[in-house]
């Protein structure tokens, strides 16, 4: 409408700049509000202040839904659902609305109108509960790229709206949705370089980015907490220094060669860490290219491989340790079993004997596994190999010795030298002979060089003498006289006389870690 | 008829007893002379040095120490050897990959084959 004469001129020019001035406090408000509802609020206080409107909410239409959410309602707002002792709570605003009403004609008809008999009109679909009374209303669209994505609502102007309340409103509307948009655009921008940075910190990975000639080099800061090199001291190829001497060569030429056709590269080296030494790293980095196919800058990675390359080894060694243990004790049992067969007279004896045997073997292997530390107490291996023969505390046997722990290596030929004796007791001597009896008695000694070394005597007596060697004594003499010192460096005699058997084992027990 | 083995110095370096004495048995029964058997590296390298070893069995493991120094020392001098071992070839360094290798558990046959195939190369001319 054109002004007709200068008071209406003046009110025009007037009206005209305080949209300008809203506007331009739309966009100051944009920089710094914290949230979309936020400047949603101050535009609607700037539409309030320009046409006279009560209280004023703004929405959008949620083009899944085709329902209308509300973004912001003015603070005049809620201060009139306040006074109207609304059970809204404060603050949330309202999403989800159907499309109707006088509010729905605006977003539909997509342009501004005025309701001044908003209370009465054909259109109303009346308000919900505790919204204050509807007087007059006036709605503009709010369009983007000529579609119209919301609406702003005004409500309750003394003297109803007027024309040029509209046009100040219209006016208002593209300030207001730019604002909106670049208010999204700004938290969607700093919602990913948030979650960049998040990640970039959280994985468990150096990374870097360097500029096309490979000298200025920005990180995680993840390099500088392994190694202690600032991005400053590792740019212009001072990384390099901190690559061990013997691989530097290689991986120089790497990156030489990346960098010079523009391709990827991978290297495994071993860099040289704050406080611990040269540790194995798997160093990655590839181009990143724009739009044109051009490199703009590199990126790279590093892990480190140290604990993985070192548990690879030890599994590499457990396997083939494991395999080696598997096959020798097949091998060892065979030969048992074979000698077993050689110096038995029946197929009940073999049986018998070799069951014995195997039991034996599988004690041992149980025990000196199932032993953390890889040693297995003395007494114990005894009292196992004198209970797989029936025998355990009674008057005629007693135990004397310190705790000795027994090397793995051990444990199997003393295990089975101590079946073979408890067998022959059993069978022909102290715990076969009415009164006889066994001691077993053990010392740890310090020879001359130092070296620790297990004497444990077996003595029987009142056993009746005995004329020959029992003749399946073949296996377990030839294991106590030349299996145990040639295996275990002991030093070994086994004797057969008057009142029963007597055996001295003297078995070097290596290191001095253990405490006799 | 004496077999290839007999009357040649064989020497064994294995640590399990059993096995050791397994293989002497079936050298002996064969007529050939065992040298050792022994069973830590120290005694296999002195008894490595011994003038008159047509050949040798090396157990790969000994208590625990590899067995390799040995075989390099065996092969400085020109005696050939056979590894008999639980492990498998991944296990052995690559330049001992070429060397007949008899698997645990074996059977004595195997080791005396393996033993004669070794003799009969070195007797060709």
């Amino acid at each position: 409408m054109e002004p007709r004469d200068e008071t209406s001129l003046l009110a025009t020019l007037a009206r005209k700049n305080a949209v300008l001035e809203g506007i331009n406090r739309i966009f100051h408000e944009a920089l710094t509000a914290p949230s979309l509802e936020a400047l949603g609020r101050v535009c609607l206080r700037v539409a309030e202040d320009v046409t006279g409107a009560s209280f004023s909410f703004m929405g959008e239409i949620d083009r899944a839904t085709d329902l209308l959410d509300e973004i912001a309602i003015s603070e005049r707002g809620w201060a009139a659902f306040e006074a109207a002792k609304s059970d809204w709570p404060h603050g949330k605003v309202p999403t989800g609305l159907t499309i109707h009403g006088l509010y729905g004609r605006v977003l539909r008809e997509g342009k501004g109108l005025i309701f001044n008999d908003a209370a009465t009109h054909a259109d109303r679909v009346g308000t919900p509960a505790g919204h204050p009374p509807l007087e007059c209303f006036l709605g503009v669209p709010l369009h983007q790229n000529g579609a119209v994505i919301g609406m702003v609502g005004l409500g309750n102007r003394a003297g109803g709206f007027r024309d040029e309340d509209l046009a100040a409103a219209e006016e208002l509307a593209p300030a207001i949705v730019q604002a909106l948009h670049s208010k999204r655009a700004e938290m969607a921008l700093r919602d990913s370089e948030e979650q960049r940075r998040v990640t970039l910190e959280l994985v468990p990975a150096m990374l870097w980015r360097v500029d096309l000639d490979g000298l200025r080099i920005a990180s995680n800061q993840q390099w500088h907490a392994i190694t202690g090199q600032t991005d400053e001291q590792a740019s212009n190829g001072g990384w390099m220094e901190l690559i061990h001497p013997s691989e530097a060569g290689k991986v120089s030429r790497a990156f030489r060669r990346a960098y010079a056709a523009g391709e990827p590269v991978t290297v495994q080296c071993r860099v040289r860490q704050a406080g611990v030494g040269y540790r194995a790293l798997l160093i990655r980095q590839v181009p990143v290219r724009d739009g044109a196919g051009q490199i703009t800058h590199w990126f790279g990675a590093a892990t480190d491989i140290s604990d993985m390359q070192s548990l690879e080894e030890r599994q590499r060694v457990l396997v083939a340790e494991l395999q080696h243990r598997v096959r020798n004790i097949l091998t060892v049992v065979r030969s048992v079993f074979a000698r077993t067969v050689e110096g038995a007279e029946s197929l009940d004896d073999v049986a018998d004997h070799f069951r014995g045997r195997l039991d034996a073997l599988a004690r041992t292997q149980v025990s000196a596994t199932l032993n953390a530390s890889g040693t297995v107490d003395l007494e114990n291996l005894i009292r196992d190999e004198l209970l797989s023969v029936g025998v355990s505390d009674g008057p005629g046997l007693t135990m004397t010795g310190p705790d000795v722990a027994l090397p793995v290596g051990a444990v199997e030929l003393l295990g089975l030298a101590i079946h073979e004796l408890a067998t022959n007791a059993l069978k022909f001597g102290a715990f076969r002979a009415p009164g006889g009896s066994l001691s077993i008695v053990w010392d740890v000694n310090v020879d001359g060089r130092s070296a620790r070394r297990l004497d444990l005597r077996w003595v029987e007596q009142g056993v009746p003498a005995i004329p020959i060697r029992p003749a399946r004594q073949g296996f377990g003499t030839e294991l106590i006289e030349e299996a145990l010192p040639y295996r275990l460096g002991a030093e070994t005699r086994l004797e057969f006389r008057g009142g029963g058997v007597r055996c001295t084992i003297g078995l070097p027990l290596g290191g001095d870690e253990e405490g006799a | 008829m004496p077999g290839r083995l007999a009357g040649k110095q064989i020497l064994v370096v294995e640590d399990e007893y059993f096995i050791a004495s397994d293989l002497r048995r079936a050298l002996a029964a064969e007529e050939a002379l065992v040298i050792g058997p022994v069973s830590s590296l120290a005694a296999g390298l002195d008894l490595a040095e011994r003038e008159g070893i047509a050949a040798a069995l090396l157990d790969v493991n000994l208590e625990g120490d590899s067995s390799l120094a040995i075989a390099d020392r065996l092969a400085a001098r020109g005696v050939p050897f056979v590894f008999v071992t639980g492990y498998d070839d991944w296990a052995l360094p690559d330049a001992y990959r070429h060397v007949p290798r008899i698997a645990k558990p074996f059977a004595v046959p195997t080791v005396l084959a393996a033993l004669d195939q070794l003799l009969a190369s070195e007797d060709v001319p």
